[in-house]
């Protein structure tokens, strides 16, 4: 994927090969194409994706006892996985970055490094100052040639309110940052990123980018113009301000990425009406999922609601990352699983029994959402292969022990053969390592050349690689 | 007042005391400003007056505060601290070093506190280690430390453009077009004031935009049909000829209201672009301006707080101009753009002028949109911002419905509006004889007999344990567990928001109440079973000062009802005594003794304020700005309007830093 990219000049991509919202994978990138005429076969685009939860686990219930009984006996932890396995990849021995100075914060800190490997600037604690997450580097190198850049998801407002360690609030519901200043925030409302996925307009919500293609090509002429003033007023304010200005001006431009995008689609939606030229789905890949938007409360449905449009968005191309915050370490609680008790207070549970339970069948009951996603990405066709033969996606938490805050073991758990990169099936006892060479690792896997490796990152998990055992 | 009578109490590794805030060990400054002797116990020394103000004042204070550096903190560090933290060792991650050579700037300031704390609990120097400090050096130690801020550079700290918060934006919307607020609901929720995360995020944007559109579909007209009241407002009639003049005049107008601010030339030069882009493609005159409309509404001009006057070349630290000033203002007690009378002053510059400006705001907060102060910083402060959304044990309380939790949160609103419309003092938060209450409300004081009906209304008092905010059931119910009381959490609420005090949170791995033996608990009501928690010594030196207010509110059940007795079945025992011999029995003396910490309250709430107003934590300098409030308000009594007038006249308040960090360090030479 990335030698093609390199052969397409930058507008056409903006134009052309953001435009396949609603639809499944298309040949836009070439690989279908390209094979037609007789070239080598290009290979799908890699997903990438991140599901996390806080607090991290009950050790005893989450490492596979051996290598071996990986896929014969799972640990209980595991048993939604059943079925999918041998599409995983457990390691263990990756190491979290070292939380001091920051002791004192460790909920704000599992979840701020979990893609960054990186501490806040300890100097500056009041504002948000880490570094770009692992998911943003990828949307900088793969968001160009899709319509969205990136999808953020989560299943609570980002709102909490705490400073333990003086640091900044933001610090404890975010873990995207799309430059070290700026934090991204996730939807949490499944029907706005219906909406978002398909530019949909629902009563009430009306209006969204995306009208007439006259409009649309009025409107980026129009955005072209705002942008030209915003320069002028970014050369006439001090720096700090002109910093805020560039995330302006950068996130304009994903606006407009989109609405070409749009443009793109309703074109070829035209052309298909009036007969020219057919749907470009191929006849191996499957028909985009339906999206049913539940109406209760239930936790597992709303969960299970965010995953399904996290596979529509990589099926139908419309993304190539996501993040998914399962749950936030503040104020979430599962009265599904029979209890109202909250999910940081059992966590402390200093091992009395009927609290380690609870953390059992929460972690567990957070995997099996993953189960589910993974499951329905491995149920469809694309290709020669499934949707998640051309994923990596992590599952993990931020801390190894929440009783103990402890960050020595953290828990992952990684589907998807990553278009080949990956040797699933296996679970790696002794990998000597840290979250920074996960991050480093999964992003070489998914084709994103790095300049510099992620947070700590000293090197890359050759043995998690196909072909690296 | 505890202060000097009450030996600082001792920690672990914390920085929770009860007597020593900051008002402790700095000088009590009224129109001067008094030096402090850092060798001796401040509370011991009577203040010497020096007859400076201002800045002469704190040049003094500086020098002092530099010259015990020099002399006496620097060896003090050296001997105790650095074979452990020194430049060869870095243990637990500190370091002193990089402090030691700039000991004022604001990045070490946590590593003195730290430094404070822990010298104070005896923590450090380690028992083992080979040298120890006498009590009389610990002490010129942790006085030094209470006076650094003398050594932060007059600084209002930086106030990078702001983007207006979903609520801001939602509101101005409102103002500006005539739309319902509920415009933006699909934005992400934000949290307002400190805190605050000042970025943008193509989503936002994408929904900026797709709101832009809603926008201007709900407020101007369809093609072909009469033009709406807003649109005659904007755009006023069609021109017969010089349209471009006519659109210019239009731009200036919208751009002067949307950016809060009169428009440069080259900014309407980009509006007049849009506008012929539109003429361009054919479309008529309204459509153009409909598209310029457009612009406006997506622009960074709109979207952030921007200043109006380019900063001149060179200069550090700016007034805020007037415009800005007003967009400020506004936002802050309206979360709202100005109004016409606050545009008006800031057109005729007079707005910074300290009596127009006070002036200003006693007129806004008698305005109905004042209610935004409750909703940004009042609930947050109370902490009732996620009463809607708590869970409750529904069988043991089905009463926690949405309607009561409205009635819980109107209360507290109500309040605190009445103290801030009067101009109450700050102790009314904590002792007063008037409430809100309606039927379902009243219910849970057990006045259902004498208050009923839906509406909230005001109701005296006559229990003397009910009345402020320590008696309040969205409160007490906000600072419980879903089934029962927590003493603790109403402790740590009771010394973090009322009196301002940090509390340092639990270490992780420590035995919780349920790890205790069951037999041996059986018989215990929940006061006992925390207090035998509380024989662990880990647990025993915060929790000797949490517990003791906590259990003085224990009368009050998880939703704040009237009881006698706990759910054991064993008689409340709301009594204790504070660190300092003052003894309570029930909720009204413990209300009674906190009432009488009234430079606390009020600097605690003074605090708060600011930081909400800034929109960012309190630093170096921004202490020194809260001492002269304070000493300010003191006289008056600390009322509630003239505490916001005096934050909004306050020096970070009106000024901006715009460069990234001071050239005038106030490094110590050695």
């Amino acid at each position: 994927m990335s030698k093609s990219s390199l052969l397409i000049d930058r507008r056409t991509c903006l134009r052309g090969l953001g435009a396949t919202l609603a639809l499944p994978l298309l040949e836009v990138m070439g690989w279908a194409e390209v094979a037609k005429k007789g070239r080598a076969a290009v290979k799908p685009p890699v997903r990438l994706g991140f599901m996390y939860m806080p607090h991290g686990v009950i050790m005893d219930q989450f490492w596979p006892a051996t290598p071996e009984s990986f896929l014969t006996a799972p640990p209980p932890a595991l048993e939604s996985l059943r079925g999918v396995l041998d599409q995983c990849l457990m390691m263990k021995g990756i190491a979290g970055i070292p939380i001091a100075p920051f002791n004192g914060a460790p909920h704000a800190l599992e979840l701020s490094t979990w893609l960054t490997a990186q501490l806040p600037d300890a100097r500056q604690r009041n504002r948000i100052n880490i570094s770009i997450s692992a998911d943003q580097i990828a949307a900088n190198y793969v968001g160009a040639l899709t319509a969205l850049p990136s999808l953020e998801l989560a299943t609570m407002p980002q709102t909490h309110k705490e400073n333990q360690e003086g640091l900044n609030e933001g610090y404890y519901s975010h873990c995207s940052f799309r430059s070290a200043t700026q934090a991204v925030p996730a939807e949490i409302n499944p029907r706005s990123v219906l909406n978002r996925l398909f530019n949909q307009d629902t009563a009430g919500t009306g209006g969204k980018a995306g009208g007439t293609p006259q409009a649309n090509a009025l409107d980026q002429s129009m955005l072209d113009l705002v942008i030209g003033g915003a320069k002028d007023l970014r050369r006439k304010l001090p720096q700090d301000d002109q910093h805020k200005l560039d995330e302006y001006l950068d996130s304009v431009r994903a606006v407009e990425r989109r609405i070409a995008a749009i443009e793109h689609r309703q074109k070829e939606a035209a052309l298909e009406a009036a007969g020219v030229s057919s749907s470009k789905r191929k006849a191996s890949d499957s028909p985009p999922i339906e999206i049913k938007i539940p109406v209760g409360d239930k936790r597992s449905e709303y969960m299970q609601v965010m995953c399904d449009l996290n596979v529509l968005a990589f099926q139908t191309d419309t993304t190539r990352v996501s993040t998914y915050i399962g749950s936030t370490p503040n104020g979430v609680s599962y009265p599904e699983l029979g209890f109202k008790d909250e999910h940081h207070s059992q966590t402390h549970h200093n091992n009395q029994p009927d609290k380690v339970g609870k953390v059992e069948a929460i972690t567990a009951f957070n995997i099996a959402q993953f189960a589910y996603m993974v499951k329905k990405m491995h149920s469809l066709r694309e290709g020669d292969g499934t949707l998640l033969d051309n994923c990596i996606m992590m599952w993990g938490s931020g801390l190894e022990d929440g009783n103990k805050h402890s960050r020595e073991n953290l828990p992952f758990i990684i589907a998807g053969k990553g278009g080949g990169s990956l040797h699933t099936g296996r679970f790696l006892p002794n990998l000597k390592g840290n979250q920074g060479d996960l991050l480093t690792t999964l992003l070489a896997c998914s084709g994103v050349p790095l300049d510099r490796p992620i947070g700590i990152a000293t090197k890359q998990l050759t043995e998690m690689k196909a072909g690296g055992v | 007042m505890y202060r000097g009578d009450v030996r600082v109490m001792l920690l672990v590794g914390c920085a929770l005391t009860w007597t020593l805030s900051a008002a402790d060990v700095q000088p009590p400054a009224s129109a001067a400003v008094a030096p402090v002797p850092a060798s001796k116990p401040v509370s011991k020394t009577p203040p010497q007056t020096v007859p400076l103000s201002g800045d002469a004042a704190l040049a003094v204070l500086r020098e002092a505060t530099k010259k015990t550096f020099n002399d006496k903190v620097a060896p003090f560090v050296k001997t105790y601290c650095y074979e452990c933290h020194g430049d060869k060792r870095r243990k637990g991650g500190v370091f002193f070093p990089p402090a030691m050579k700039n000991p004022g700037d604001a990045a070490y300031r946590r590593h003195w506190k730290t430094g404070l704390a822990t010298v104070n609990a005896h923590d450090m120097p380690p028992d083992d280690a080979d040298k120890q400090p006498t009590d009389a050096e610990r002490q010129m130690f942790m006085d030094w430390v209470g006076q650094l801020k003398y050594l932060s550079p007059k600084d209002p700290g930086a106030f990078v453009i702001r983007r207006l918060t979903k609520t801001e934006y939602g509101n101005t919307l409102h103002d500006l077009l005539g739309v319902s607020a509920e415009v933006v609901k699909e934005l992400p929720d934000e949290v307002a004031g400190e805190g605050y995360l000042n970025t943008l995020s193509p989503l936002q944007m994408e929904q900026y935009l797709g709101i832009a559109n809603e926008v201007l579909n709900r407020a101007l007209s369809a093609p072909g049909t009469a033009p709406t009241a807003v649109e005659q407002r904007l755009f006023g009639a069609a021109p017969a000829a010089d349209v471009k003049t006519a659109a210019r005049n239009v731009a200036r107008k919208l751009a002067r209201s949307a950016y809060r601010r009169p428009a440069m030339e080259a900014e309407l030069d980009v509006l007049m672009q849009v506008f012929d882009l539109a003429q361009r493609n054919k479309l008529a005159y309204p459509a153009a301006l409909r598209l310029m409309l457009k612009a406006v509404l997506v622009s960074p001009q709109f979207l952030y707080i921007t200043p109006a006057i380019e900063a001149a070349p060179g200069s550090q630290i700016v007034p805020l101009d007037d415009w800005m000033l007003a967009s400020r203002l506004s936002y802050l007690l309206w979360a709202t753009m100005p109004d016409a009378e606050l545009s008006a002053l800031a057109d005729a510059g007079t707005l910074h002028e300290p009596a127009v400006l006070q002036a200003q705001v006693r007129r806004l907060l008698k305005d109905a949109r004042a209610r935004a102060l409750f909703d940004g910083f009042g609930a947050q402060w109370l902490g009732l911002g996620d009463l809607a959304d708590k869970t409750f044990d529904t069988t043991k309380f089905p009463q926690m419905t949405p309607a009561l939790r409205t009635a819980m949160y109107d209360e507290a609103r109500l309040f605190f509006s009445s103290i801030v419309r009067d101009n109450s003092s700050v102790v009314s938060f904590v002792q007063s004889d008037y409430t809100f209450l309606n039927g379902a409300l009243a219910a849970i004081y057990g006045m259902e007999q004498s208050v009923t009906g839906p509406e909230m209304r005001r109701v005296k008092l006559t229990d003397a344990n009910r009345g402020g905010i320590l008696g309040m059931p969205g409160i007490l119910a906000m600072t419980s567990f879903p089934n029962r009381t927590s003493p603790v959490k109403r402790g740590v609420w009771v010394l973090e928001q009322v009196l301002g005090q940090h509390v340092p949170p639990a270490p992780p791995n420590v035995p919780t109440l349920e790890k205790q033996d069951k037999k041996k608990i059986a018989n215990l009501t929940l006061r006992q079973r925390t207090e035998l928690h509380r024989t662990n010594v880990v647990c025993a030196n915060c929790h000797k000062i949490l517990d003791p207010i906590g259990f003085g509110l224990e009368n009050f059940d998880a939703i704040g009802r009237w009881r006698a007795q706990d759910d054991t079945g064993g008689a409340i025992d709301a009594g204790g005594e504070l660190p300092g011999g003052k003894r309570f029995t029930t909720p009204k003396e413990l209300k009674g003794i906190i009432a009488t910490r009234k430079d606390d309250l009020a600097r605690n709430l003074t605090e708060k304020l600011l930081a909400y107003a800034l929109c960012r934590e309190l630093e170096g300098y921004d202490e020194i700005e809260v001492d002269h409030l304070i000493a300010d308000l003191k006289p008056e009594g600390y009322r509630m309007q003239s505490l916001i007038a005096a934050v909004v006249s306050s020096y970070p308040f009106t000024h901006r830093r715009i460069v990234e960090s001071l050239t005038t360090a106030s490094n110590v030479k050695k």
